[in-house]
């Protein structure tokens, strides 16, 4: 709480089943004089007699649906706490109006990208092969461009490891390893989110994270081009080296760019947050 | 003196006294239709409720709040990307309908004739009116949706957007990326050509070397352990039926997400 002009407030606030908070007040909100507007009300609709609270509510219920409707009741206090504790300035006008402005800006943009689709159709129709036939294999294979960093992980054969213990035979098919690889790509994407956690949000912020996205980019480039190694006019061998080695040059590069440039970018932040808010 | 009650409901005087315009009393007329029997004033209500909460949910961006947008910040161009690959999803579903009236995913067996589906598909694309540039579009809006859904992807990485709240979005995002990529591959193999055929003996091996599973997969999806008429037939629904429910809803719950949490920007 940041200030009280009442006294009776922070006892009002408490949460009693008894008592419940509004019910004397009618549909006025209590904290209404402490939630700043820039003009009028905040347009948030307090509910009024007629609406059962959480309480009420779940004095009706056992079990689950009673220990739910607590849990709601208690993340309504908390937001409704958080909303008095801070400084926010809840506006008048919640937002750019929809009418027409909004609405003529995206159909403006939206009749653009759609007009720039039929015209890329326009300028380069897709042609059609030949017929299938199961008896002619033609010289080049290919899934379309968006699958060839999928299909590239499906040639890394060589890196199958094999076990001295097994006689130096492979734990598993080549191709069992490839889609294997697919699998560990799409897992460990998954789990960024899990792992980088936290409010920094700029790469100049966590230059470790960035490189860890550009290794990420530069691999599934370079898996794409060793997916085509037979159009490529490149040694397989150098092009197989080549996929994992540039990945890290990327990383290394971008991790130095970003580190170096961190002082100054978070100097220049962090002078205008604190001039904007002056620490208390 | 008439000993009757003034009937309050009786909302036919009340128009003739309110001197409405045409289009009110047109409005109002149906309004009350439908009101008579359906009460929507109820369910009027609570959307009026909905909308002062999805309102309240939506505050001052942090870039307004700090002032920061003195300077242009480049990352902002990027942030259309999520919506330019729903856009193309809709060009796609759009002329993919159009293209479903003329095509038909029929194989007779792949021993070098000419198939139904590779016939329908040149008859799309040399008799039928637009019909070249109808598959024109829908393949490159297929191709514009894919980039685009990659790009988001790297938008969202680069600036940090999957973080703490929106990991059940991140997650979501990667099915839904996954999903497109079947889409584009199902469509891939429609035509029937030499390419698609080769493509799905891929696709065949692909799930046929999944340890223990792998033969249950490859009959599911594909059919049979070769691309065959079934194969096709197994594509096409997928296709056109089955992603087209699915993805549709999963990017109605992406959006959905994205609208409740709001958009994270760089701080």
């Amino acid at each position: 709480m940041t200030e009280h002009d009442s006294p009776d407030d922070g006892v009002s606030e408490q949460p009693t089943d008894e008592d419940p908070v509004r019910a004397d007040e009618g549909p006025a909100r209590t904290g209404e004089e402490r939630v700043r507007t820039d003009g009028g009300e905040t347009g948030i609709v307090p509910p009024d007699d007629e609406t059962p609270t959480w309480s009420e509510r779940k004095e009706r219920r056992q079990g689950l649906a009673r220990t739910t409707y607590e849990y709601f009741e208690r993340s309504r206090r908390e937001d409704q706490d958080l909303r008095e504790e801070s400084d926010y300035v809840e506006r008048d006008v919640l937002g750019f109006p929809t009418w027409p402005h909004e609405v003529v800006r995206n159909l403006a943009l939206t009749s653009f990208f759609v007009g720039m689709l039929v015209f890329l159709a326009a300028a380069l129709p897709p042609h059609i092969g030949a017929p299938a036939n199961s008896g002619v294999t033609p010289p080049t294979i290919l899934p379309d461009w968006y699958l060839y960093w999928s299909f590239g992980l499906l040639k890394l054969g060589p890196l199958n490891p094999d076990l001295a213990l097994l006689g130096d035979q492979k734990l598993m098919a080549d191709r069992t390893f490839g889609v294997l690889a697919n699998l560990v790509v799409v897992g460990a994407i998954a789990v960024v989110p899990f792992i980088n956690k936290g409010s920094a949000r700029r790469p100049v912020e966590q230059p470790f994270w960035a490189a860890v996205g550009v290794f990420g980019v530069i691999l599934s480039v370079t898996l794409a081009a060793l997916s085509i190694k037979n159009l490529l006019p490149l040694d397989s061998h150098l092009l197989f080296d080549l996929t994992f080695l540039l990945p890290f040059v990327g990383a290394f590069i971008t991790y130095a760019a970003l580190k170096s440039m961190r002082e100054g970018y978070m100097f220049e932040l962090n002078r205008r947050y604190y001039r904007l808010r002056p620490p208390k | 003196m008439s000993l009757e009650r003034p009937d309050d409901h009786d909302h036919d005087a009340w128009m003739e006294k309110r001197d409405f315009s045409r289009v009110e009393r047109m409005y109002l007329t149906v309004l009350i239709w439908f009101d008579k029997r359906l009460r929507i004033v109820d369910y009027l209500e609570i959307l009026e409720g909905l909308y002062y909460k999805v309102n309240m949910q939506m505050p001052k961006s942090h870039t307004e709040q700090y002032g920061l947008d003195n300077k242009f910040w480049y990352w902002y161009p990027l942030y259309a990307l999520g919506s330019f690959s729903t856009l193309a999803y809709i060009v796609a579903a759009i002329s993919g309908a159009l293209l479903g009236f003329y095509y038909s995913p029929g194989a007779l067996g792949a021993s070098g004739d000419p198939t139904i589906a590779y016939e329908s598909l040149t008859f799309i694309m040399t008799d039928l009116n637009f019909g070249f540039m109808l598959r024109s579009i829908h393949r490159w809006a297929a191709q514009v949706m894919v980039a685009a859904v990659f790009l988001h992807m790297l938008r969202v990485y680069f600036t940090g957007a999957y973080k703490e709240p929106r990991e059940l979005n991140w997650l979501l995002g990667i099915v839904l990326i996954s999903l497109t990529l079947l889409f584009g591959y199902s469509g891939y193999l429609l035509p029937w050509d030499q390419l698609a055929f080769w493509a799905g003996q891929i696709g065949v091996e692909m799930s046929l070397s999944i340890p223990l599973i792998g033969e249950w997969v490859a009959q599911l999806i594909f059919g049979g352990f070769t691309p065959n008429p079934a194969t096709l037939q197994r594509m096409y629904i997928l296709h056109v039926f089955f992603l087209p429910f699915v993805v549709t809803t999963l990017i109605a719950v992406h959006i959905a997400i994205v609208w409740m949490q709001g958009i994270a920007e760089p701080h």
